[in-house]
C-alpha cells in the first residue's frame, strides 16, 4: 500500500510499509517477520521467568527482583482496575498483555534490526503490524465477554438494556468500538512512531532522531499501559454491569 | 498496511499460548513466593510483637515486685528501729532505776555509818564529858 522505497543516494536509512516477508504454510499467507520478532519477545519473557524462578529466594536479588517488581506493577494494574476481589485471575492474561505490548515496542525501539537482512520487509515490533494488535484487541474481547458470562450467565446480556433500551444500538456498537479503538490506537501508535523516527533518520541521519527516539520509548511504555489498562477496565465494566450490583 | 492474513489467529492461538507458558513459569510461583514471602513478614511480626508484649508485661511485673520489695524492706527497716528503740528506752530505764536504787542503797549504807558514827561519838563525848567531869569535880561525884 504506502511505501517509500529508499532512494539510492540515502542508502542509510529507508521506509517500508506494507512490504512483508511472507511464509507459506499450506495455503496460508502469514507475516514471517512479525513472528520472527514475537518469537524473539516471547523467548525473552519465558527466559527471564525462568531465570527469576528457578531458584526463588526469600530475599530477592539480580533478575528475580526485577520480575518481582514488573510482576508487582501488573498486579497492582490489574488491581486497581478490577478490584480486590476479583483481580487474581485475570492477572496472568492482563499482565502478559502488557509485558508482551511493552517488551515488543521497546525491542522494536531499541534493538536494531535493520542489521539483519531480509529477502522483504523488515524486522520491526510486532506490535506494528496491524495483525497483532487486532488479535490481542479481539482476545481482549472474548476475555471480556467470557467474563461477563461467566459471572452472570445469560443475564451478560440484561447490562445491554439495563439503563434504557434506547442505548442498545450504542451499547451493541461498543462491542465493536472497544476492539477496534483498542488495535488501532496501539497500532497507530507504534507505527508512527517508527515512520516519524524512520523519516527523520532519512532527512538528519545523526542525533537529531535521538530526542524523538526517546520520546517514542515513552510513548511505547504508555501504549502497552494504556492497552493492559483498558482490558482490565472492560473486564471489570463486564464483571460489574451497569445499574443492578450494589456500588459502593 | 491493512492485509489481514493467517497472521491474526497464529499470533493470537501464539498469545494464549505465552500467558498459559507465563502463568506457570512467571505468575505462579512469583505469587507464591511474594505471598510466602508476606507471610511469613506477617509471623514474625505478630511473634516479635508478642515477644515485646510479654517482655513489658515481665518488666512490668519485675518493677510491681521491686517496689514491693522495696516497700516491705522499708517497714522492715522501721520495725527494727522500733524494736531497737523500745530495746533502748527499757535498757535506759533499766539502767537508770538500777542506778537508783543503788544509790539509795548507797545513801542508806551512808546514812547508817553516819549514824553509827555519830552514836560512837556521842558515846565517847559521854565518856570523855562524864571523865572530864569526874577529873573536874574530883571525888564529889
Amino acid at each position: 500500500m504506502l511505501s517509500f522505497p529508499a532512494t539510492p543516494i540515502l542508502p542509510l536509512a529507508s521506509l517500508e510499509v506494507g512490504h512483508h516477508f511472507y511464509w507459506q504454510i499450506g495455503n496460508l499467507k502469514v507475516h514471517g517477520q512479525v513472528f520472527l520478532v514475537s518469537w524473539f519477545v516471547i523467548a525473552l519473557l519465558v527466559l527471564a521467568s525462568v531465570l527469576a524462578t528457578r531458584n526463588i529466594q526469600r530475599i530477592p536479588s539480580g533478575i528475580q527482583n526485577l520480575m518481582e517488581y514488573a510482576l508487582d506493577f501488573v498486579r497492582e494494574l490489574a488491581k486497581n482496575q478490577l478490584g480486590e476481589k476479583e483481580f487474581r485471575p485475570w492477572v496472568p492474561f492482563i499482565g502478559t498483555l502488557f509485558l508482551f505490548i511493552f517488551v515488543s515496542n521497546w525491542s522494536g525501539a531499541l534493538i536494531p534490526w535493520k542489521l539483519i537482512k531480509l529477502p522483504e520487509g523488515e524486522l520491526a515490533a510486532p506490535t506494528n503490524d496491524i495483525n497483532t494488535t487486532v488479535a490481542l484487541a479481539l482476545l481482549v474481547s472474548l476475555a471480556y465477554f467470557y467474563a461477563g458470562f461467566r459471572k452472570k450467565g445469560l443475564g451478560y446480556f440484561a447490562k445491554y438494556v439495563q439503563p434504557t433500551p434506547v442505548l442498545l444500538p450504542i451499547a451493541i456498537l461498543e462491542d465493536f468500538t472497544k476492539p477496534l479503538s483498542l488495535s488501532f490506537r496501539l497500532f497507530g501508535n507504534i507505527l508512527a512512531d517508527e515512520l516519524v523516527v524512520a523519516v527523520l533518520v532519512l532527512l538528519v541521519p545523526l542525533f537529531v532522531p535521538l530526542p524523538v527516539m526517546l520520546l517514542g520509548l515513552f510513548t511505547s511504555a504508555i501504549q502497552a499501559l494504556v492497552f493492559a489498562t483498558l482490558a482490565g477496565a472492560y473486564i471489570h465494566e463486564a464483571l460489574e454491569g451497569h445499574g443492578e450490583e450494589e456500588h459502593h | 498496511m491493512f492485509d489481514f492474513d493467517a497472521t491474526l489467529p497464529l499470533m493470537a492461538v501464539q498469545f494464549l499460548l505465552l500467558v498459559v507458558v507465563l502463568n506457570a513459569v512467571f505468575y505462579k510461583p512469583l505469587t507464591k513466593a511474594i505471598e510466602d514471602r508476606n507471610d511469613y513478614i506477617r509471623r514474625n511480626q505478630v511473634e516479635a510483637q508478642e515477644r515485646l508484649s510479654k517482655a513489658e508485661n515481665l518488666a512490668k511485673q519485675y518493677e510491681d515486685e521491686l517496689a514491693d520489695t522495696r516497700r516491705q524492706s522499708q517497714a522492715l527497716i522501721a520495725a527494727a528501729q522500733a524494736d531497737a528503740q523500745k530495746v533502748v528506752a527499757t535498757k535506759i530505764a533499766e539502767a537508770q532505776e538500777q542506778a537508783r536504787l543503788q544509790r539509795e542503797q548507797a545513801q542508806r549504807e551512808l546514812d547508817q555509818q553516819k549514824q553509827e558514827a555519830m552514836s560512837a561519838l556521842e558515846r565517847e563525848v559521854d565518856s570523855l564529858s562524864h571523865q572530864i567531869l569526874g577529873k573536874l569535880l574530883g571525888s564529889q561525884v
